[in-house]
């Protein structure tokens, strides 16, 4: 999963309206044509809530007075559920009194207008809220990424990794992990100074990003280690993509210093079957390959798989 | 001996705000074209005493009319949603809202897209 990919909005956002009068929906379709958003129309609030759990609108415009369901209870249904509570909810409703309005935002709506609406000012009010919706969204893919490499940072890949090894252990699906630790990065420091460090490490991030799959998540580990997150894949074949990723980095040429080689030495360890969901055992297996990786003489890739116990014996690739 | 009968007088047609509205005008002509359905809902509704659908029909109009450039029709309608739920019971409630709907169904009946 490429973090630049995912940190852009599409151009067209998803406007879920979730409003009892077929009037309403004809009106907005009409007023919002020049805006650039795609408009989804739902009359039954049940099927509004179906439908913003599968496809995750930028945002809802809630009626509040709907036979079946009333807007209140949709919108508290909303922000109670894992999937939709980030989505920003304005409440679009004829329901005007001081206390309603309170009632609505302390729900979670983050904004209210009154009906019969003003077009003019629900279109500015919808921009508004699609513009800070793209805002946090950015914000919080920001705080996930490494800030020298560009590549996910540690809290993403304990998020990612935690998700995954759970999900492996109800599917019974292959999932890997991989640790790669630049060899003798001190002494690059040391002689080409911290710039070509840093060099090298946003090279190294290059390489990792365009030898991996769009599936497999790359992180920064801390330093001058990386860890690759690698879902539906059995270990052989994630040792595989890492003996590709060894030699393309040791083929690579480094402008700052030509003479010098970089190698990295790697880590894996994964699992073919169902395992017991416990992510820190794939971290200590990956981990301990790479301890054996480095006592070898560096430069290589150790792997093991896990067996349903999750214990594994470590096996030079 | 003829004396003439006076014509019975046209009432004068409402306008839409936005019958200029080019982008509008489907929609107003759409929604003028329903408007004797939803007057017949409401006059059955009045007649057979069903508070609750005059309710909902009353607020679904209040709601859609002003959207379509007739404010005063929406006022009337939320007029004549207010006196429902202003008071609890049914038959004082319909008593209370005759005149409130007799200017509803006045307004609907005028309401025109502006072209014949």
């Amino acid at each position: 999963m490429d973090p630049t990919t995912t940190q852009l909005e599409d151009a067209r956002p998803t406007v879920l309206v979730i409003d009892d009068s077929a009037d309403v929906h004809r009106l907005l379709k009409a007023r919002l044509k020049q805006e650039e958003v795609e408009l989804v129309s739902v009359t039954d609030p049940r099927e509004g809530l179906s439908i913003a759990a599968s496809q995750t609108p930028a945002l809802v415009l809630l009626d509040l007075d709907m036979p079946g369901m009333d807007g209140f209870e949709v919108l508290r249904q909303l922000k109670d559920t894992p999937g939709t509570h980030h989505i920003p909810v304005i409440v679009v409703s004829g329901m005007t009194s001081m206390q309603d309005k309170v009632t609505a935002f302390e729900l979670g709506a983050v904004d209210f207008v009154c009906k019969p609406f003003e077009f003019t000012e629900l279109r500015v009010r919808l921009r508004s809220a699609l513009r800070v919706h793209r805002l946090l969204q950015m914000l919080s893919t920001r705080a996930q990424l490494d800030g020298l490499t560009g590549l996910w940072n540690r809290a993403y890949f304990d998020q990612r990794l935690s998700e995954e090894v759970s999900r492996c252990a109800r599917s019974g699906r292959p999932m890997a992990v991989a640790i790669a630790d630049c060899d003798h990065f001190k002494s690059i420091n040391d002689t080409f100074g911290h710039p070509a460090g840093d060099a090298v490490l946003q090279g190294l991030a290059k390489i990792l990003r365009r030898e991996c799959r769009n599936s497999d998540s790359v992180c920064r580990y801390g330093g001058e280690e990386f860890v690759i997150l690698m879902p539906d894949t059995k270990p052989a074949d994630a040792a595989a993509v890492c003996e590709r990723i060894r030699e393309a980095i040791e083929a690579a040429v480094w402008p700052r210093h030509p003479e010098r080689k970089v190698t990295a030495s790697f880590g894996v360890a994964g699992t073919s079957q169902a395992t017991p969901n416990n992510p820190t055992a794939f971290v200590d297996a990956a981990d301990k390959n790479l301890y054996v990786s480095k006592k070898a003489g560096r430069n290589r890739v150790t792997m093991t798989e896990l067996s349903p116990s999750l214990t594994g014996t470590a096996a030079a690739a | 001996m003829t004396h003439s009968t006076p014509p019975p007088p046209t009432p004068s047609p409402l306008l839409s705000e936005f019958s200029n509205d080019p982008e509008m005008a489907e929609l107003i002509e759409s929604f003028t074209s329903e408007l004797p359905e939803r007057v017949q809902a409401i006059l059955a509704a009045v007649g057979e005493g069903r508070v609750s659908d005059l309710k909902r029909l009353s607020h679904q109009l209040k709601g859609a009319a002003g959207g379509y450039g007739f404010p005063t029709l929406g006022e009337a309608a939320g007029r004549v949603e207010d006196g429902l739920r202003a008071t609890a019971d049914p038959t004082t409630a319909l008593k209370a809202i005759a005149e409130d709907v007799r200017a509803l169904v006045d307004l609907c009946t005028r309401a025109s897209a502006g072209k014949s």
